[in-house]
């Protein structure tokens, strides 16, 4: 049930010039539409700005975080009332109360946000819906809030002594407030933040590995859709001058959705031309219905809504948006196709052997202990996968874990990198305790994996990828990124760094490739790459080199002791057992969950029990799969 | 004690209501994971179908019969026309595919039977006296309609071959398309059944709650509430959450405040989705129909 | 990094024309001041926002069949002084926010002359402010005393709630109740409902002793109506509009509650005979003549009028017209005679309808003032019972 919305940013190379472009097309005819248009069509233009400010931060919601809201109306209400309380009850003026507005709003989708973002998918769509009704109900028995009636008198905003009383001020008013929400949002989705919650919608877990704090960053943009809304809200209670409980209603935050969905939530400006579409084709039907239908009265428009909905829904699900990129690729002719499986190897950089690599200060001395696990356990129903697994790891020394299929490694490394939690157990990480805990403490505590099976991030390039490895080493948040000037140095730095450790790694021609269009042996490759980029001081490797050919293996063999030169310490689960004992400082062998045997390659070549176990029973049927899976017969 | 009772008895009748619609929502959802938004749509319909047709003279009986065939006919064009040619349907292609209807479904109810909101003939009119507590004939029809509606669904989903085959489908896709069960006929299936429960749950409701061009929305959310409270994938667990969940309103309208009722409704889904994503009556992670 | 200069010129250039834009804007709306044009040739248009769907449709409709058969007439007639006149009608879904859209679309967009409507106080109310600001006359047709209570450029038809409320307190006191339970419509109609009749009460010794509320698009009352059983009050009070005051009505008589019960003026339409049914039997409300045309004497001044507002109203609808539709013909009757007497200024649109004496419409005979921007009194309403599924005049009643 992988149930995945558009990403904004997605392809990211392409998507940074399309974005500005868009936003630049969106901008020139917000602008032009006063000069050529009828006061009615700028009335409409005036409800579609508002709306598409609050349609923004749903799409930003839906893009980054992957989640669908419906209870977006709630915070646009939340913010309009606090704004229509201010103004009226305590005579406020406009500016510090929308601050104000806003910033309550704020904190109550964090309150809302802690315990809802527990929640995925439909689960969250539905409990943001009760959100909105339950702020409904809450407007409506509220005297304080003026009950059903609302809040009335609302003035227009005034700035510089100037009321901006008709259509066409209000709009322009309206303009650069947008244009600087399109704008904001676009630095968020281009920066670490951006990048790091793109990554988590294409595989949660390997961003977790790398230190992404999921659940930290999709409360995060949940607030941020909220600011969203709630100036939406604010801007909503002085264009109309009164405020009800409608304003939270569920069709409201039906008409975001449609909005942001519409536009297309694969991009940025999306949800303003979503914003313009829905209103424009809402008056348009409302002036066409009745002509068709004479005696139609009341909202019957909503005939053409709900089949233009679904017809969308079915024919374009990447909204208008799709429709442009689409048009996009097909003039340029698309560039993108796969790099063929047999481009050649990738060209490691032939370095004398064990010289240090990413050497650093502060790395903790050769032979420290680093990851103590003890009594690790694991029950699936009555199958014990991993029982009572023991392990030491110090600075500075390659481990290796090994044994037949279904021994129990990979769930042993999923268990220690907190991916699943134990069913007992201890497993402490440079002195912090991770097990049962998310992934991205691992991480944090300085350690991080690669997967078995591959969890590349799809729609990134590879350079995209190896940047998110860079999260933990990078600062900079939702406000600076926002801003752009704060973090933009700090971006520049974590894209050099990600570009010289895939120099490192022979990937410097593809960085620029999305990372899905490389060869299976490659993406492999990025894995490591991303992996080291967080500069870890324990490396869990599963089947690094399963698919690489023979001399990519050496290479990364190669590549391993001079990390361990470094001062890494290294755990890596491997089939090609004789790699494994020629690289590995020591050799741990699991059967069925049991940790039979642990001693320097010599000991465990000799143990007879590892013997009987999995070295007697078939080396060579090992060796040839592995030998299949690289391509090299 | 009267007024209790009372109250007992008003929750359940609505809570009935909320049940069947419920099933509905239960019967799509365990299918092929779409949380079907049109669902309080299939009970309005109904309703507007049944009314007016009693208006133009056909007998009771013949009018409830139309409006939930016609329901059911309308539930299952619905899939073929809008669920069936989606290929990679996610939550939120379903719940916009589903408001699309929904919004259609009631704009084309507003044009055609316009905007006032009226109430079908009852089965039997009139109420009793029991003890102090006043029945209204359709109640008993509602609660004893509800009760028979839902056991025939729980028995087709637990004894027959099609029933199981459904099952199959939502537990084990992959296994029952090896076994020759088609999911595409299961969804079509699915549908049939949540129209025609559907609509049964709008003309019992009409007589006594009315029924207008937008009175499904409440009723689908209220009947989304019921069936989240019991898991969204078990009969059983729907129809005793539409009860919980009209008993909980009546009492919440009767002893706290009238105003907070709907407030109720959603904050109990609020925290049981939070706290017991399994539903109020679901065992944890098993999957039962 | 060549393109994020190149981005940052762009903003700067968007954010140049935009301020560049906004001036042009302001050099080309001048002064802005009022929203009505005062162009004494071209068409004259009336702007309606009514609750045609959502809680309010049984009044909504009505209304706007009525002022669709007036405007026709009127175009028969050849206009007002050879000026056409276009009727424009929104509907607010019976919302407070969709009244305040469509009131903002009307003054803005199609500059009408004059506004009717909302046909609720709630969305009567949202409409006020804009009708102040813009200096637009409106004239609503719904019942709460709020809607005009200091206003300017506001007025209304329907009996203010406080004339109604006096009617139903004078027949309380007849019969000799002193308490009174209350089941008020939860929007803006019943709001300080409960307060008024204290206040009236309080002369002739009635209060409210309990107050239930309801929602106007609410179904089930079983609640409300459970605790009004237990407030044993010499009257029960439901103060609503139709669907839900006849469900009310249908739940009270169900329950076998035996106190007397009446209902607000809110009621006036068959969608109440309708949802109440047999219920209703027995129930008094006052209400406007209307309803009860043909039980008129023949020498009530109105009776000639409101016959002839029957039958042209049957002839096209097929079915009798509410006391609803009559709030709007009063509305319309009222806007067309100050604009055929003074054209279409507002300002002097605003000065006649404060001046209309005597002006004998379907809800009462109006004589406004600055003050009173109501013009109706208590002697515009008659009680009215409900006999085998009619409307009927209570007899006896002090008039």
């Amino acid at each position: 049930m992988t149930r995945r919305l558009p990403r904004i940013g997605a392809h990211r190379r392409r998507s940074r010039r399309g974005d500005v472009i868009g936003i630049a097309v969106v901008a020139l005819l917000m602008l032009a539409l006063p000069l050529v248009a009828s006061s009615s069509v700028i009335n409409v233009g005036v409800y579609a700005l508002i709306y598409a400010l609050a349609a923004l931060g749903l799409s930003l919601l839906m893009g980054l975080a992957g989640q669908v809201s419906l209870g977006q109306a709630g915070f646009f209400a939340i913010g309009a009332y606090t704004q229509a309380v201010l103004v009226t009850r305590y005579e406020w003026s406009g500016l510090p109360a929308s601050v104000l507005a806003v910033a309550v709003t704020m904190t109550a989708a964090l309150l809302v946000g802690l315990p809802l973002l527990r929640l995925r998918g439909h689960y969250l769509a539905l409990a943001t819906l009760g959100f909105g009704i339950i702020v409904t109900v809450l407007a409506t028995e509220s005297d304080f809030l003026g009950a059903t009636s609302g809040i009335f008198g609302i003035t227009k905003p005034e700035l510089n002594n100037r009321t901006y009383n008709s259509p066409t001020e209000y709009y322009l008013l309206l303009v650069p407030v947008v244009l600087l929400g399109l704008w904001l949002a676009r630095n968020i989705v281009e920066s670490r933040i951006g990048r790091a919650l793109g990554a988590v919608n294409d595989s949660e877990v390997a961003a977790e590995s790398l230190g992404v704090d999921t659940f930290r960053l999709r409360v995060q943009v949940f607030v941020l859709s909220a600011a969203y809304a709630s100036v939406a809200g604010t801007a909503f209670a002085h264009w109309l001058g009164v405020i009800n409980p409608n304003a939270a209603n569920f069709p409201l935050s039906v008409k975001f959705l449609l909005m942001a969905v519409l536009g297309g939530v694969g991009s940025v400006y999306g949800a303003v031309v979503g914003a313009f579409a829905v209103e424009g084709l809402d008056d348009g039907l409302r002036r066409l219905i009745p002509e068709l239908l004479p005696g139609a009265v009341g909202e019957v428009q909503l005939i053409g809504f709900g089949i233009l909905l679904t017809t969308i829904m079915i024919f374009l699900p990447g909204g208008l948006h799709q429709l442009w990129t689409g048009a996009r690729r097909r003039m340029a002719g698309d560039t993108s196709a796969p790099v063929p499986e047999d481009e050649g190897e990738a060209r490691l950089e032939p370095v004398a052997d064990d010289v240090p690599l990413l050497a650093r200060e502060g790395r903790p001395a050769p032979g420290t202990p680093l990851l103590e696990v003890r009594g690790l356990t694991k029950r699936f129903g009555g199958v014990t996968a991993v029982d009572d697994f023991d392990l030491t790891v110090a600075a500075g020394e390659i481990v290796a874990l090994i044994g037949p299929n279904g021994a129990g490694k990979t769930t042993a490394f999923n268990m220690i990198s907190g991916a699943v939690p134990p069913t007992a157990g201890e497993v402490t990480m440079a002195g912090t305790r991770v097990e049962g805990r998310k992934p991205h403490v691992f991480a944090r505590a300085g350690a991080t994996r690669t997967f078995q099976n591959l969890q590349i991030f799809a729609s990134a390039t590879v350079l995209g990828n190896v940047m998110v490895g860079r999260h933990l080493r990078s600062r900079s948040g939702m406000l600076g990124a926002a801003l752009v000037l704060p973090a933009r140095r700090e971006e520049r730095a974590v894209e050099e760094s990600a570009r010289e450790l895939l120099e490192l790694l022979g990937l410097g021609e593809d960085a620029d490739r999305l990372a899905v269009d490389l060869p299976f042996g490659r993406q492999r490759l990025v894995e490591i790459a991303r992996a080291l980029a967080l500069d870890p001081d324990l490396l869990l490797l599963d089947e690094p080199m399963a698919g690489l050919s023979g001399t990519e293996r050496r290479e990364l063999a190669r590549l391993l002791r001079r990390l361990r030169a470094g001062g890494m310490a290294i755990v890596l689960v491997e089939h090609d057992v004789e790699a494994v004992l020629a690289l590995a400082d020591r050799v741990a062998v699991l059967e069925d969950g049991v940790r039979i045997a642990l001693g320097t390659p010599d000991e465990v070549r000799h143990d007879p029990a590892v013997i009987a176990a999995y070295l007697g029973v078939e080396p060579e049927d090992e060796a040839a799969t592995a030998a299949a899976e690289a391509g090299t017969p | 004690m009267t007024d209790l009772l009372q109250l007992l008895f008003a929750g359940l009748s609505q809570g009935a209501v909320y049940a069947l619609v419920a099933i509905g929502f239960v019967a799509i959802f365990t299918v092929s994971g779409v949380i079907n938004l049109a669902q309080g749509e299939f009970a309005a319909l109904a309703g507007l179908v049944a009314i007016s047709a009693v208006g133009s003279g056909l007998p009771l009986l013949a009018a409830v019969v139309l409006a939930v065939l016609s329901v059911a006919l309308v539930a299952v064009i619905m899939e073929r026309l809008v669920i069936f040619p989606v290929k990679r349907m996610t939550t939120l292609v379903s719940l916009i595919l589903t408001l699309g209807v929904s919004t259609g479904l009631k704009a084309l109810m507003l044009l055609v039977y316009g905007p006032n909101a009226e109430g079908l003939t009852p089965l039997t009119p009139g109420s009793f006296s029991l003890g102090g507590v006043s029945i209204r004939y359709q109640e008993l029809w509602i609660l004893l309609i509800a009760g028979v509606v839902s056991l025939a669904v729980y028995w087709f989903y637990e004894r027959t071959l099609a029933g199981k085959s459904l099952r199959a489908c939502a537990e084990q896709p992959v296994a029952a398309r090896l076994v020759g069960i088609s999911l595409t006929k299961a969804s079509l299936l699915s549908f049939l059944i949540a129209g025609t429960v559907g609509a049964i749950a709008g003309v019992l409701a009409s007589p006594i709650y009315f029924t207008s061009w937008e009175s499904g929305l409440t009723l689908g959310l209220k009947g989304f509430v019921a069936a989240t409270l019991g898991g969204l994938i078990s009969v059983r667990g729907a129809v005793l959450g539409g009860l919980l969940l009209g008993v909980l309103e009546t009492l919440t309208a009767g002893y706290i405040s009238t105003g907070l009722r709907d407030a109720v409704a959603f904050l109990l889904l609020i925290i049981v989705l939070v706290a017991r994503p399994a539903g109020i009556f679901g065992r944890t992670a098993e999957a039962r129909v | 990094m060549g393109r994020r200069t190149a981005t940052t010129r762009t903003a700067a250039l968007l954010a140049a024309m935009t301020l560049s834009l906004a001036a042009c804007a302001e050099s080309e709306e001048g002064g802005g001041g009022s929203g009505a044009s005062a162009d004494e040739t071209g068409p004259i248009t009336i702007g309606a926002v009514l609750d045609i769907t959502g809680a309010g449709a049984s009044l909504g409709v009505p209304e706007r069949q009525a002022l669709e058969l007036l405007a026709a007439q009127l175009e028969e007639e050849g206009g007002i002084d050879g000026r056409e006149v276009e009727l424009i009608i929104e509907d607010n879904q019976s919302t407070e926010d969709g009244a305040a859209k469509a009131m903002n679309k009307l003054v803005n967009e199609d500059e009408v002359d004059i506004v009717l409507g909302a046909s609720r106080t709630g969305p009567s109310l949202a409409m006020r402010p804009i009708a102040e600001s813009s200096e637009t006359p409106m004239i609503s047709l719904a019942a709460n005393q709020a809607i005009v209570d200091g206003s300017e450029w506001v007025f209304k038809t329907a009996q203010n709630d406080r004339v109604v409320i006096e009617r139903m307190i004078d027949y309380m006191a007849e019969q000799g109740w002193s308490t009174i339970g209350l089941a008020r419509d939860a929007s803006g109609f019943g709001e300080g409902v409960q307060e008024m009749f204290d206040e009236v009460g309080a002369e002739q010794g009635l209060s409210v002793v309990a107050t239930e509320k309801f929602a106007p698009d609410a179904t089930d009352f079983t609640a409300q109506m459970v605790n009004l059983r237990n407030a044993g009050a010499d009257v029960n009070v439901i103060w609503g509009i139709p669907p839900a005051a006849g469900l009310a009505q249908r739940a009270y008589d169900q329950l076998g509650i035996e106190t007397p019960v009446m209902q607000s003026h809110g009621i006036g339409n068959q969608v109440f005979l309708d949802t109440s049914g047999e219920a209703a039997a027995g129930m008094v409300a006052p209400l406007g003549r209307l309803v009860v045309a043909e039980q008129l004497p023949d020498d009530d001044p109105q009776k000639e009028i409101i016959t002839e507002f029957i039958d042209a109203y049957t002839a096209e609808f097929g079915a009798g017209p509410s006391t609803f539709s009559g709030h709007a013909y009063d509305g319309w009757q009222l806007a067309v005679d100050a604009l055929r007497e003074v054209g279409t200024d507002p300002q002097a649109i605003r000065e006649h309808l404060e001046g209309v004496t005597d002006f004998t419409g379907i809800s009462g005979t109006f004589t406004m003032t600055p003050e009173d921007h109501s013009g109706l009194t208590k002697e515009a309403l008659v009680l009215v019972t409900v006999e085998d599924g009619q409307w009927q005049l209570v007899p006896d009643q002090a008039d």
